[in-house]
C-alpha cells in the first residue's frame, strides 16, 4: 500500500518535471523563433505575447489533469499572430504606427514639451530619469529627446554638450579592430580559428611565446588583425603583447 | 533569405500545419467517443425495454461494450481534453455496472440518462461555438 502510495506520489512528481521539461524547451524554441528583439527593447504588441506566453506555459505545468496540448496550442497560436503582426507591421507603416505608435519628440529646442508628455502619461521625473540614463543631467544640455516606441528614449544632446570623437579632432588613428577569442578556457575555438584564419600550430606557437605551456591553461586568448595579442593562464595576471601582425586574420 | 529566415519560415509552416492537426483530431475523436456512447445509451435502453428488466445478457453485454469503448477512448482523449471535465461518464458507467448487479433499474436508469446529458454537454462546451469564444 505504501509503496503504491509513493509510487502514484512519484509519478505525479514525475509528471510535472517531465512537463516542466518539455514547456520549458517549447518556450525556449518560440523565443528564439521569434528573434532577439523579443528579449531586449519590445513593442508592445510584444510585450503582450510575453506576458500571456509566461501565464499559459504555466498552467499545464502545474496542473497535471490539464493536458500540455492546452499551453502548446494558444502559444503556438500567439508565436502565428505575432508573425502575423510583425508581417503586416513590415508591409504597411500605417498599421505599424496602429500597432506600435511611433515615435514622440519629448523635448525640443524649446524646452520640454509637456502636451507630448501628457499624452504619454509620462511625469517631468520619468523624463528627467530617462535623461540621466543617457548621461545628461541638465535639461539644458538637451537639444532634442524622443520617446521611442518601444518606451526608451533617445536623447540627441547640443553640440557644446556632445563626446568629442576622433572624427572632430582630426586625428590619425589606427582602424579598429576586432579582437577574436582563439582560446576560451582552455579550448580551442575551431569556429574562430577559421574566422581568424590560422591554425593550431600558430596558437600553441602563440601561447608558447605568452608563457603558457598547454592549451589547458590558458584562460583566455585572444588575436586582431594588428597583431595584437592578450593571453591570461588561469589565476595569473594578463600578459598583452605585439606579433607581427597576421595579415590573415579577418575583420 | 538566410538560414534562419528559413529556419522561421519551415517553423511557422510546422506550426500551422500542427494546429491544424490538432484541431482536426480533437473534432474527430471528441465527435465519435461522444457519438458511440450515445448510441450506446440507446442501445441499452432499446434492450431494458425490450427485454423488460437490466439482468439480462444482452443489457450486460452492451454496458462492458460502452465501458470498453469508453476507456478507449478517455485515453486518448487525455490527451487533448482536461482529464476532469470527461471523468463523469466513466464514474456513470461504473455506477450503471453497479446498479445491474443490485437489479435496481431505476438508479440504472437515472444514470444512463446523466451520459446522456453529460455526453450533451460535452459537446456545448468543446465545440467551437460563439459561446464558448466569448
Amino acid at each position: 500500500m505504501i509503496k503504491k502510495l509513493i509510487f502514484y506520489y512519484t509519478s505525479n512528481m514525475l509528471t510535472i518535471v517531465l512537463r516542466s521539461i518539455l514547456i520549458y524547451l517549447i518556450v525556449l524554441f518560440l523565443y528564439r523563433l521569434m528573434g532577439k528583439r523579443q528579449l531586449g527593447q519590445m513593442q508592445p504588441f510584444e510585450l503582450v505575447l510575453t506576458l500571456i506566453i509566461a501565464d499559459l506555459a504555466t498552467i499545464p505545468m502545474a496542473e497535471i489533469s490539464v493536458p500540455v496540448l492546452h499551453g502548446i496550442v494558444p502559444l503556438f497560436t500567439l508565436v502565428l499572430l505575432h508573425f502575423a503582426l510583425t508581417l503586416l507591421c513590415k508591409l504597411s507603416p500605417k498599421f505599424s504606427r496602429f500597432v506600435s505608435g511611433k515615435p514622440v519628440i519629448v523635448i525640443n529646442p524649446y524646452g520640454i514639451d509637456y502636451r507630448a508628455l501628457k499624452n504619454l502619461n509620462l511625469s517631468i521625473d520619468d523624463i528627467m530619469e530617462a535623461m540621466r540614463g543617457a548621461g545628461y543631467f541638465k535639461l539644458e544640455q538637451v537639444q532634442y529627446a524622443i520617446m521611442e516606441t518601444n518606451g526608451k528614449m533617445s536623447v540627441f544632446p547640443k553640440s557644446e554638450y556632445a563626446p568629442v570623437t576622433v572624427g572632430d579632432m582630426n586625428l590619425d588613428v589606427e582602424k579598429s579592430v576586432l579582437p577574436i577569442n582563439v582560446v576560451s578556457e582552455g579550448k580551442i575555438m575551431n569556429e574562430n580559428l577559421k574566422i581568424a584564419k590560422i591554425d593550431k600550430n600558430n596558437v600553441l606557437q602563440i601561447l608558447k611565446k605568452a608563457g603558457i605551456k598547454k592549451v589547458k591553461d590558458c584562460l583566455i586568448l585572444s588575436v586582431d588583425k594588428a597583431g595584437g595579442v592578450f593571453a591570461q593562464e588561469y589565476n595569473k595576471k594578463y600578459t598583452t603583447f605585439q606579433i607581427e601582425p597576421l595579415g590573415q586574420v579577418s575583420e | 533569405m538566410t538560414k534562419f529566415m528559413w529556419f522561421q519560415c519551415l517553423s511557422i509552416f510546422f506550426i500551422l500545419v500542427i494546429l491544424v492537426l490538432v484541431c482536426v483530431l480533437e473534432d474527430n475523436l471528441v465527435s465519435s467517443a461522444l457519438h458511440d456512447v450515445r448510441n450506446y445509451c440507446y442501445q441499452i435502453e432499446a434492450s431494458v425495454e425490450e427485454n423488460g428488466g437490466i439482468l439480462n445478457n444482452d443489457v450486460a453485454r452492451l454496458v462492458d461494450n460502452m465501458e470498453d469503448n469508453w476507456f478507449k477512448y478517455e485515453w486518448n482523449l487525455c490527451y487533448m481534453v482536461n482529464h476532469k471535465s470527461i471523468q463523469e461518464i466513466g464514474v456513470e458507467i461504473s455506477k450503471i455496472k453497479t446498479y445491474m448487479e443490485e437489479n435496481d433499474k431505476k438508479e440504472f436508469m437515472a444514470s444512463l440518462e446523466l451520459i446522456k446529458l453529460y455526453e450533451e454537454q460535452y459537446h456545448h462546451f468543446m465545440g467551437a461555438s460563439f459561446h464558448n469564444i466569448l
